[in-house]
């Protein structure tokens, strides 16, 4: 399936990006489809892509053992997950799986940290939606620990 | 003439219903015997014979005068009294006090609220109002966190908020069942979601002091100014005249200087998630 630049500016995640910058993620990114169930990756997976949740719905989770588990949250539309592709060691923190038909962009990681020595102000623009993405996360969890411990 | 009437004495209201919401909050629908109106966001003391008061926002419209509706929360000794009380029994209010949400200052704008657990109290007396004046809004988002499903109060208020044209409604829930198939996560989650003006908007944030925490940061990251959101605060209180001192925060009376006020307003009192 062909991505347009005009695709690519209906996701939230690409609102502040030039058209030259969104050309270089057409460039490496594919978009992939899932059924009910499917599991895009597992806690532990070694990751090679970044994902933009299209459209969709997914969850997101933990495992204790094995076929034990955890949902812990749901991702929205325009959202970035599985950033663990660009960090060493590449290891998944969590798994995802669809629960309704979805579509997510796959941005190939190791095209695209090539591209962050090649352009800084992509990259910095990138790992910096990148860091929030997960400073976000780490604040819900907390958020969410809080409220388990009262609950 | 002079109202010679001592200022901590109720009003008699009868008790005509009480509704369950979750296995830990009711509403209690009272019926006023005197005139009684209120501002939305102002509060009341609600009190039971021979028990005590506590102060409690009303959930109602504040367009409606004749009943008032009061969501309760099972946390201690009244409270624990109160979710007992069949209807029949005679109450008592005073107030009301404080001072509530500035909607004047909402016009022309869109309006987000985040909410969690029994602060949704508060926010449906808001959102009668917002939906009264709603030609005079831009859109109004409410983002609305519980534990779990059985815990999220007012639910087919949801359906009808979707229903309203200029109104978004969403929720999530900490911790979901095998029957819950929306959004999992805390209420700031559901941020992630909706498409906001952050410039020609203010945030109104209510719900326990962590949610508060979590949202207002959350909303200052977002890209908030901090005199554009509104919070409402709940501090131990007793008079809530302004009087015997209870529920100072910093230089204020939070009975009579709040219980609504914007986080450029609080921002620098220690004791302001406590
Ligand atoms: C302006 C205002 C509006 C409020 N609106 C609502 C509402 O709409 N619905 C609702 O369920 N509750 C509301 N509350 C909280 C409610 O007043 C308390 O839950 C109630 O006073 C507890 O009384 P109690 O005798 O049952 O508990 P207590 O036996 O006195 O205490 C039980 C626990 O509740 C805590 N607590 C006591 N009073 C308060 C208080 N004022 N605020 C927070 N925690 C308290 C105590 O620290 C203790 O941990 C509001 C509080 C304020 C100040
Ligand atoms: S409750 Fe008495 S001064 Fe505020």
């Amino acid at each position: 399936m062909k991505i347009t630049i005009e695709d690519l500016k209906n996701v939230r995640f690409f609102d502040d990006y030039t058209d030259d910058q969104l050309k270089i993620f057409i460039g490496i990114s594919s978009i992939k489809e899932f059924k009910v169930k499917d599991v895009l990756f597992e806690q532990y997976d070694e990751l090679k892509e970044i994902y933009i949740l299209l459209s969709g719905c997914l969850s997101l989770g933990i495992s204790i053992a094995k076929e034990k588990r955890i949902r812990l949250g749901t991702l929205e539309d325009g959202q970035l997950f599985s950033w663990s592709a660009v960090f060493s060691p590449y290891i998944s923190t969590a798994w995802v799986m669809a629960t309704c038909p979805t579509k997510v962009l796959a941005i190939d990681a190791k095209k695209l940290t090539h591209e962050f020595e090649k352009n800084c102000e992509f990259g910095f623009k990138t790992m910096s939606k990148i860091a929030q993405t997960i400073s976000h996360r780490l604040s819900d969890t907390r958020f969410q620990l809080m409220n388990q411990l009262t609950l | 003439m002079q109202d010679n009437r001592n200022i901590y004495t109720p009003i008699r209201a009868r008790l005509t219903d009480v509704i369950e919401e979750s296995p830990s909050i009711k509403t209690f629908v009272v019926v006023p015997e005197d005139k009684f109106s209120f501002k939305t966001g102002q509060f009341i003391e609600l009190s039971v014979d021979g028990v005590g008061e506590a102060p409690f926002t009303p959930s109602s419209s504040p367009l409606i005068t004749e009943k008032l509706e009061v969501t309760v929360m099972k946390t201690g000794y009244v409270t624990e009294y109160m979710h007992m009380l069949k209807p029949g029994v005679l109450m008592g209010i005073r107030g009301p006090y404080g001072r509530g949400y500035p909607v004047e200052a909402f016009f022309g704008k869109e309006v987000l609220i985040l909410g969690g657990g029994c602060g949704l109290a508060p926010i449906r007396s808001l959102l009668y109002t917002l939906e009264s004046i709603k030609d005079k809004l831009v859109k109004v988002i409410l983002c609305y966190g519980s534990k779990t499903p059985a815990d999220c109060i007012y639910k087919p208020l949801f359906d009808r908020l979707n229903s309203i044209e200029k109104f978004e409604a969403y929720r999530t829930v900490d911790k979901a069942d095998e029957d819950w198939d929306g959004s999992v996560g805390v209420a700031t989650t559901l941020l992630n979601k909706i498409k906001i003006n952050i410039k020609n908007s203010v945030a109104v944030v209510c719900g326990p002091p962590i949610m508060m925490k979590f949202g207002t940061i959350r909303l200052l990251e977002m890209g908030y100014k901090d005199d554009q959101i509104y919070l409402s605060m709940e501090k131990n209180m007793s008079c809530g005249l302004g009087k015997c001192g209870h529920c100072m925060m910093g230089e204020f009376f939070v009975c009579r200087d709040g219980p609504v006020f914007t986080y450029d307003e609080i921002k620098h009192n220690p004791e302001i998630w406590k």
